[in-house]
């Protein structure tokens, strides 16, 4: 089995203050880093850590127009498997990705409502202050949700 | 900036507001294109993305543009607020039953889907209904959707324009209430303002009342999100620029445009129709726990995020525009032809929730809101605190404690969720009910206190 890339640590990213909403920051030291450490955070946000598990597999492919773009366009694809494809992803992997498109795995097992429930339901991601790029020899995001 | 911004606020509002950039962002809204008149905040308004929450702006309907940022990502977001026949006193003695009850039969849908199952083809037809759909099926009483705003369905919806995606998010979820601010809570009436219009509106001191504050749900969401996503491409087509990307807007007589506003309508009829499920199913809980005699009226309906397409007197001239309402009700005076008319003698209703244990209001619009403001008057109180700061300090178990000392039970699915909708963490709504009542835009009816709040 090829060994993925690095997923990085747990506790990549921090939450930012907003008034009606809730934002991150998530930072990496690749891109691909940062897109995993970003989805991580979001679902920290939106369901209990401790409840997620499972070793199941789901491929999937995002385009944007650039960093920003396809951040958005990555975590509402995040959002929308949990909405509905009802699988809750407990991790991520970036299999590739450039600054318009990424391929990417998440891991996790089927919804289950006993145990997954969002503990605050995630409307959407917005473009609001939204920043990806690199700062201080790291690649950093900033994104709010809107709750 | 291509008008100015006018803001609706007492002094002790403004020392708050200018702490976020909630002006900013009223200052950005004055930069899209075909604006009319000034971009406008109610006094609750609050830094949102892209337009404040509590913004309103016209723009032409034939020159200017439309801006799902405008109406948000939870199209029609709104609240209806159900009469009964009971009071608080009859109420006060089977309430931990009640909201028990409540709390089971209206689900908040964390956990994913509700209880009503409806396919592809109802799924359609109810984007085009509203309301008047979920009453044709079971889940009303024959005039239920008079009282909603608009009928509870907007013309021109067009399911076709709402993504498979947001079909698929939305049709589990048809009547939950959701999480984060929505909520339902049981009420009573404290206080009269005003005994005429509270006559016309059906209520009365002691009465016991239901507030639903809940919208378009996952539907909506993807919706605003799909629209967002293409418009960025769509704007460079146009030749439009503005200082931020959640402003992201098309001329509203563009294919993009129309596009945008069939699927909007059609979110925003799901929300009617969710209201008016949860309806149904608040109707079955009072008539469980005390009889099948209970009568739970609508007593309105109203939507504080949507564009609407109307007709106002602008500088002498009478102009077509779309008014985005970001956070801010519709609050037509007597005498208007869109106000139901057993209330049209009075003024349309408008329900502003205040915060989980404080209080919220019954307002009647009145002629100033037309004279001045697109017809618009606040929604809530508007948030003060960040969830994080809301959190801060607080502990579960005391908040949950003070609200039962005063009377006030609360059922929750997610501890969180309680912190951060503490009453510090918002406005005061006395404060920006008297600006708005003070402005003429809508004045006050009835002010009613928390019994039990519902929470996702």
């Amino acid at each position: 089995m090829v060994s993925p890339p690095t997923i990085g640590p747990v506790a990549s990213y921090e939450v930012l203050e907003h008034t009606a909403d809730i934002g991150f920051r998530a930072w990496g030291t690749t891109p691909s880093d940062l897109f995993g450490n970003a989805a991580r955070a979001m679902m920290a946000i939106a369901a209990d850590p401790e409840t997620l598990s499972g070793e199941e597999e789901k491929q999937l492919e995002v385009q944007g127009v650039d960093y920003p773009d396809l951040m958005v366009n990555w975590l509402s694809e995040v959002l929308y498997f949990f909405d509905t494809d009802q699988f809750a992803a407990r991790n991520f992997r970036i299999d590739d990705i450039a600054s318009d498109r990424l391929r990417a795995t998440l891991i996790g097992e089927p919804r289950d409502p006993e145990r997954h429930s969002w503990e605050l339901i995630v409307k959407a991601v917005t473009y609001h202050q939204l920043k990806v790029h690199q700062k201080n020899g790291r690649w950093e995001a900033e994104v709010f949700l809107d709750i | 900036m291509l008008t100015d911004v006018r803001v609706y606020a007492s002094r002790a509002i403004i020392e708050k507001v200018v702490k976020d950039r909630s002006l900013d962002q009223a200052a950005n809204v004055a930069c899209l294109p075909g604006i009319v008149g000034s971009s406008l905040a109610m006094p609750d308004i609050h830094q949102g993305y892209g337009f404040p929450i509590g913004g309103v702006a016209a723009t032409d309907c034939s020159s200017g543009v439309v801006s799902p940022g405008g109406v948000g990502f939870d199209i029609n977001c709104g609240v209806r607020l159900l009469g009964s026949s009971l009071n608080r006193s009859e109420v006060r003695t089977r309430l931990k039953e009640l909201v028990d009850q409540i709390f089971r039969d209206v689900p908040c849908g964390t956990g994913g889907s509700g209880y009503i199952k409806i396919n592809q083809k109802e799924l359609d037809d109810l984007l085009v209904e509203g309301a008047q759909w979920m009453v044709r099926h079971g889940y009303g009483e024959t005039h239920d959707a008079e009282y909603a705003e608009a009928g509870g369905a907007l013309a021109d919806a067009d399911p076709d324009k709402v993504s498979a995606r947001a079909k698929e998010r939305g049709r589990p979820q048809i009547g939950t209430l959701g999480s984060g601010n929505h909520f339902l809570e049981l009420q009573y009436v404290q206080r009269i303002e005003d005994e005429e219009a509270a006559a016309a509106f059906g209520l009365r001191k002691g009465q016991v009342v239901v507030l639903i504050h809940s919208g378009s749900r996952g539907l909506g969401h993807q919706v605003c999100t799909d629209f967002l996503r293409d418009m960025g491409p769509a704007m460079r087509k146009y030749g439009i620029e503005l200082p931020d990307r959640q402003l992201a807007c098309v001329p509203i007589t563009s294919t993009e445009g129309q596009n945008y506003l069939g699927a909007m309508r059609a979110a925003a009829n799901f929300a009617w129709a969710n209201r008016q499920g949860m309806t149904h199913f608040v109707r079955q809980a009072f008539r469980r726990i005390f009889s099948d005699d209970v009568n739970l009226k609508v007593i309105y309906d109203v939507c504080h995020n949507i564009a609407k397409h109307e007709r106002y007197e602008v500088d002498g001239k009478m102009r077509d525009v779309l008014v985005h309402r970001k956070g801010a009700t519709r609050a037509f005076p007597p005498g208007h032809r869109e106000v139901t008319p057993a209330y049209r003698q009075v003024g349309q209703p408008v329900f502003i929730p205040g915060s989980m244990g404080t209080a919220s209001w019954v307002l009647a619009g009145q002629s100033g809101s037309v004279e001045e403001t697109f017809g618009t008057c606040c929604h809530g109180a508007g948030r003060l605190l960040s969830r994080s700061a809301a959190k801060k300090g607080r502990d579960v178990k005391r908040v949950v404690n003070d609200l039962e000392r005063q009377g006030i039970l609360i059922r929750s699915g997610s501890k969180r969720g309680i912190l951060e909708e503490v009453p510090e963490a918002y406005k005061d709504v006395d404060e920006v009910i008297e600006v708005v009542h003070n402005a003429g835009l809508a004045k006050k009816v009835a002010r009613l206190r928390p019994m039990g709040v519902i929470k996702g």
